[in-house]
């Protein structure tokens, strides 16, 4: 009897811009390198969804116009992936949904586009562009990807960013700080993808959510050379 | 500042350029726009007619193919390269061509536009004719999200009163018909039917699947490639336009290119043509719409296309060693896709090296492999190798596709590797983003008699 892990993928038609796609492959890979199954379940606009089977919670970044159709769609799963979060399910959102997982979301015309506040955060719509490769270092140490947004987020005094940003711009131009972590969930600009060049991090995922589901307490090391080769590139690369 | 003295300049700004080793380029342009930002439209006011290509992808070929029959059919043209569709590169091509008095030759002006620019240039040059390829998202992260780049060519339209040739089949570009200030000026073409997708490959990239005007989903009763197709909007509101040039129907398709029956305005005539892939079909519609348009004989037409070549590192074939290495640009997701669709996947033991840059001219950011269904090429034990600045990243992503790769040291070893794998007489396939591209060309020009001469 093999274990399964079951991710959910928020709106993968609107929200799945710039590689985002390569998160669910590096999850779904790894589990199955280490002889999990994996499951990934579609979680689409208008469609009621199974939150109790799910063991992980991912949701990419789109376009402007994709954002406002899901931001209303979100709400309506707000609750349960709020208490998802509070559980210890773990999740991870980039860009646009790391944007709808905060308080609010106020756009270039100012209208506001409320979130599910599984973050404490709030995101204005900026004319500054940022875009470019970015390095982060903190808990997960170096993480490195491009960032492309004008959002600007800015957190609660007690919302923990994911890492101060090294090179490139982060939430914001000033603060130099990356994303957000809440126990198991994490935000992130980070495309790239991120997990690619970053499997320390989705072996994080990958543990919260075996540990959770199964009491594992550990995950069979990989060979991760071409991967950290390619990071190390990265890292090297301008902004 | 006198359109004289302002050649002065710039013509010997290319000259000394060129002395110095740096080409022609854009540079005469970038002077140009320094001294007299008007200097492109009181050139091209010279010319007897002005055309200008834009769109995601199929710009070059496109190019290429009305510049053809522009020729067959007597005109003579005045166009800018590849490498060269900002606004500096349309001016740098009028200077080039332009007499020290600010003369032109009677020519056509032929330019391929960046998406983002034509809203800049079409004001200068004042187009007669438009034609828009595609609308595919696009890894160059200068414009952020597809409707911002639709918007951006709907202004350069808004700003002429060009005639309009439009892809009906792709939704984003058939609603630009909007920003036209006549609709009778607005031309589409498109295909009826293609025969069964040749290889049955996943249709990932999906860029725009959303009705223009409610932003519902489409629902597409035909789906050639992404989201190229026949669709409609559920609530009515929009709907794909009928097409005047159409192919209705395409006898033959493989990779030597293939045959199909083209209607113009009703009138049936089957065509040759050696580039391959439906990408390619689209191309050729694009340049035959355009040329139906301005009355080019069908004849002139049929002749052209089917002794039409590749441009530059699109299909280009290099002899060496025995062997043929077949040069494939990657630019973007869509296009990615449809290489691989039309060269790659189905066949066993291909050989294929991808070599990915991420210097300015090919967006700096690489995020862009993962949207390419690259999965499909597990099952061929395909022989693989990667190159170039990220090439890591791109071993990478086929190592989490499922396909082993190895990594080539620099571009020569590439090459070598590629050449021993592949038995004599037979084909491999380089697959470069476009400064790679550039930097192949330079290796290969070294060591193949058959290779062409670098254009300008």
């Amino acid at each position: 009897m093999s274990r399964i892990i079951t991710i959910a993928h928020l709106y993968p038609r609107e929200m799945n811009i710039y590689g985002d796609m390569g998160n669910i492959h590096t999850l779904v890979k790894r589990l199955q390198w280490r002889g999990y199954r994996a499951q990934v379940k579609s979680v689409e606009i208008g469609e009621t969804f199974a939150w109790d089977e799910v063991d992980i919670v991912f949701g990419g970044g789109g376009q402007d116009s994709g954002q406002l159709v899901v931001g209303a769609d979100l709400l309506s799963h707000g609750e349960s992936l709020r208490a998802m979060a509070k559980d210890g399910v773990p999740m991870l959102t980039i860009c646009g949904l790391y944007q709808l997982f905060g308080r609010e979301f106020v756009t270039s015309t100012g209208k506001t586009i409320p979130g599910v506040g599984v973050f404490g955060a709030t995101t204005r719509a900026g004319s500054v562009r940022m875009i470019g490769n970015i390095v982060t270092t903190g808990d997960f140490g170096e993480l490195v990807g491009f960032e492309n947004h004008s959002g600007q987020t800015i957190l609660d005094a007690a919302q923990l960013p994911l890492g101060r940003t090294v090179k490139g711009y982060g939430n914001d131009p000033r603060s130099h700080r990356e994303g957000a972590m809440r126990g198991a969930a994490i935000g992130t600009y980070l495309h790239g993808p991120i997990l690619p060049k970053n499997p320390q991090l989705a072996d994080h995922l990958l543990l919260a959510a075996i540990k959770r589901k199964y009491s594992v307490n550990e995950l069979e090391p990989l060979d991760d050379l071409l991967e950290r080769a390619a990071a190390k590139v990265a890292v090297s690369r301008p902004q | 500042m006198n359109v004289t003295l302002s050649l002065l300049a710039t013509k010997s700004a290319a000259k000394i350029s060129q002395i110095l080793g740096r080409g022609g380029g854009a540079l005469p342009g970038v002077i140009a726009e320094r001294l007299d930002g008007h200097l492109s439209g009181k050139l091209a006011a010279g010319l007897t007619g002005v055309i200008v290509i834009t769109g995601t992808n199929g710009k070059t070929t496109t190019t290429k193919l009305i510049a053809e029959l522009l020729t067959a059919h007597g005109v003579r043209v005045v166009t800018n390269s590849s490498g060269s569709n900002l606004k500096r590169g349309v001016t740098s091509a009028l200077i080039a061509a332009a007499d020290m008095k600010g003369r032109v030759p009677e020519a056509v002006g032929l330019f391929e536009v960046d998406e983002a620019s034509l809203r800049l240039v079409a004001p200068e040059i004042k187009p007669d004719h438009i034609v828009v390829t595609n609308l595919f998202r696009d890894q160059l992260d200068r414009y952020g999200e597809l409707d911002t780049t639709a918007a951006l060519i709907g202004e350069g339209i808004a700003a002429t009163s060009a005639q309009i040739y439009l892809n009906a089949d792709d939704p984003l570009v058939a609603s630009l018909a909007k920003y036209a200030k006549n609709s009778a000026s607005v031309h589409y073409y498109g295909i009826e039917g293609l025969p069964v997708n040749p290889v049955g490959m996943h249709q990932t990239v999906s860029d725009s699947d959303r009705c223009p005007v409610c932003r519902s989903r489409l629902t597409f009763s035909r789906i050639f490639y992404g989201h190229v197709g026949h669709y409609k909007c559920p609530n009515g509101d929009f709907v794909r336009p009928v097409p005047e040039v159409v192919i209705t129907n395409v006898e033959e398709a493989d990779r030597s290119g293939s045959k199909f029956v083209l209607a113009l305005g009703g009138k049936r005539t089957k065509f040759t043509f050696p580039l391959p892939g439906t990408y390619n079909l689209y191309n050729a519609l694009g340049a035959v719409s355009l040329a139906y348009g301005l009355g080019i004989a069908t004849e002139i037409m049929r002749s052209t296309l089917a002794n039409s070549q590749a441009a530059f590192g699109r299909v280009e074939k290099i002899e060496i060693a025995g062997r043929t290495l077949c040069l494939l640009l990657i630019k973007n997701p869509a296009g990615f896709t449809q290489v691989l669709q039309t060269f790659v996947i189905g066949r066993e033991a291909v050989r294929v090296m991808f070599v990915i840059n991420d210097l300015a001219a090919d967006g700096r950011d690489v995020s862009w492999l993962w949207d390419v269904p690259l999965e499909a090429l597990a099952g061929s034990k395909p022989f693989v190798l990667t190159a170039g600045i990220r090439g890591d990243d791109m071993a990478v992503r086929l190592k989490y596709a499922g396909v082993e790769s190895d990594s080539a040291a620099n571009l020569s070893e590439g090459i070598d590797a590629l050449i021993a794998a592949t038995p004599i007489g037979d084909t491999a396939y380089i697959l470069p983003t476009y400064t790679a591209m550039l930097m192949i060309r330079k290796v290969l020009a070294g060591r193949s008699s058959s290779m062409q001469a670098m254009p300008r």
